[in-house]
């Protein structure tokens, strides 16, 4: 006969069940409930990320796609570039292509957290130069689900004073269950100041 | 994303080493590669076959070769690819390409005399929603062509759910299962090797940084005297590579596999003792 499971025992359980779930997702926090961090992330770019970003507004696939049609924000993509393994033969074809929304600025390495005062300073005005200075003009910021980069990309413009930031954390991946996503080359503005971060 | 990850890892716990069963013979189903922006697959397809192929040409393979894929992946970093081929004329070799991602060239098996190349079935990692070609050579060079598109992503950075080390554990054991063996017709064989396969875009949780690349570059089986096939592969194969095949056994069988820091695992199998 089954004994019955008193309740510190299903708690005991519980308690175990999650602590093996966290285990095996090898993160800390559990998705939903990380934290913001104070400042900008600089811990693994990937991996689960807060619910929001103080002074900027989250955005759906759905919501993503109406902006975009109603207020031409500027689209700013800040995934990483692929990198060929060193151990790769040079006769095989290494043919990276980076699929992004329509319209998007790709800037890769863009989203690091690094507080170097020079990336801050190309990173401003990079978006500067792509709004033509009005900080009224909304500004999309994505790469991918589980990405820190555009929540960094987000929290710095909403530090260099920009009024309507919006993250979209689905990103690519959100926007092609939606819509057909194209074949982009990193901003070439960019890839002057962060050449570490290109494609190779 | 999430949800995946606990097959992940009971497939890298050994449930892929256990499950055996030969994926079921599927109809050849020729199907339009779908998308809203078909030109620019297109031309991204044309640059890729340019740089393989250069400029042979490349016919319909509706006739000869079949390619079974889901249309949407379950898990990116696993998705089922199987290639039919026609025994109406001999095939030298199969390649599979995955267009988007960036080292397209998932696998090319070249075909030995022990060969039974009428079907094919590994797992890849898909990177982005993509169109997956894969194309028949045959014995007179002739290229045959199919196209599938797969709705899969972010196979290429998903983590194994483990730590580098779990994931390493057993690197190079070598599996082979052989089914329907007689000495009057081909056999069906599942080849399974441990290696976490990595390919350099996985961030490892713990230390906090890539994970370097280490995958597989050819898998070798041959019979006997005879080649089966070679394969040249790379990070688009799935961690723990599972491999169905078919052959003529011709005597006892070997696997060697060669990795990218030139590590290399050999094992021979008796083909008698490999039935059920």
């Amino acid at each position: 006969m089954r004994r019955p499971i008193s309740a510190t025992e299903s708690a005991a359980r519980c308690v175990a069940t999650v602590a093996l779930a966290l285990l095996l997702t090898g993160a800390a926090d559990s998705p939903g409930h990380v934290p913001e961090p104070d400042g900008l992330w600089q811990g693994v770019m990937r991996g689960y990320t807060p619910n929001s970003v103080k002074g900027a507004r989250v955005l759906d696939t759905a919501e993503a796609v109406r902006l975009i049609e109603e207020k031409t924000p500027v689209l700013l993509d800040v995934g990483p570039a692929d990198k060929r393994p060193a151990s790769m033969s040079q006769t095989t074809p290494w043919m990276p292509a980076h699929r992004s929304i329509p319209g998007a600025v790709w800037m890769p390495g863009g989203g690091s957290g690094t507080p170097d005062a020079q990336f801050s300073e190309s990173f401003r005005s990079r978006v500067a130069a792509l709004t033509g200075g009005d900080v009224e003009r909304p500004i999309i910021t994505f790469c991918h689900p589980e990405c820190w980069g555009s929540w960094n990309a987000a929290k710095r413009l909403v530090g260099f004073g920009y009024k309507e930031v919006y993250w979209y954390p689905d990103g690519l991946e959100g926007w092609q269950t939606e819509r057909e996503p194209v074949t982009v080359t990193p901003d070439p503005v960019w890839a002057l100041a962060a050449p570490a971060d290109q494609p190779k | 994303m999430r949800a995946t990850f606990a097959l992940k890892l009971a497939l890298s716990l050994g449930v892929a080493f256990a499950a055996l069963a030969a994926a079921p013979f599927t109809a050849p189903s020729a199907r339009a590669a779908a998308g809203d922006d078909p030109a620019q697959r297109d031309a991204r397809w044309l640059d890729i076959a340019k740089t393989m192929f250069q400029d042979r040409a490349r016919q319909n393979g509706e006739a000869v070769i079949s390619l079974d894929a889901p249309q949407r992946a379950l898990d990116a970093s696993l998705v089922p690819m199987t290639v039919t081929l026609s025994d109406k004329i001999p095939i030298k070799g199969i390649y599979l390409i995955i267009d988007d991602n960036p080292s397209p060239v998932a696998a090319h098996f070249t075909f030995g005399p022990a060969a039974d190349p009428r079907q094919i079935n590994l797992r890849v990692r898909i990177n982005s929603y993509t169109n997956v070609h894969a194309i028949a050579e045959a014995a007179d060079g002739t290229l045959y062509e199919t196209v599938q598109f797969v709705k899969a992503a972010g196979g290429c950075s998903a983590p194994m759910g483990m730590s580098d080390e779990e994931a390493m554990k057993g690197m190079g054991e070598i599996r082979l299962k052989l089914a329907d063996e007689s000495s009057d017709k081909p056999a069906r064989a599942t080849l399974m090797v441990r290696h976490p396969n990595f390919n350099g875009m996985q961030i490892n949780q713990e230390t906090r940084g890539y994970t370097p690349a280490r995958y597989i570059q050819t898998i070798s089986v041959t019979s006997g005297d005879n080649k089966v096939f070679d394969l040249e592969t790379d990070i688009s194969l799935a961690s723990n590579p599972v491999i169905g095949f078919g052959l003529k056994p011709q005597g006892e069988i070997k696997v060697a596999v060669t990795d990218s820091e030139k590590d290399h695992w050999e094992k021979s199998f008796a083909a008698s003792h490999l039935s059920n």
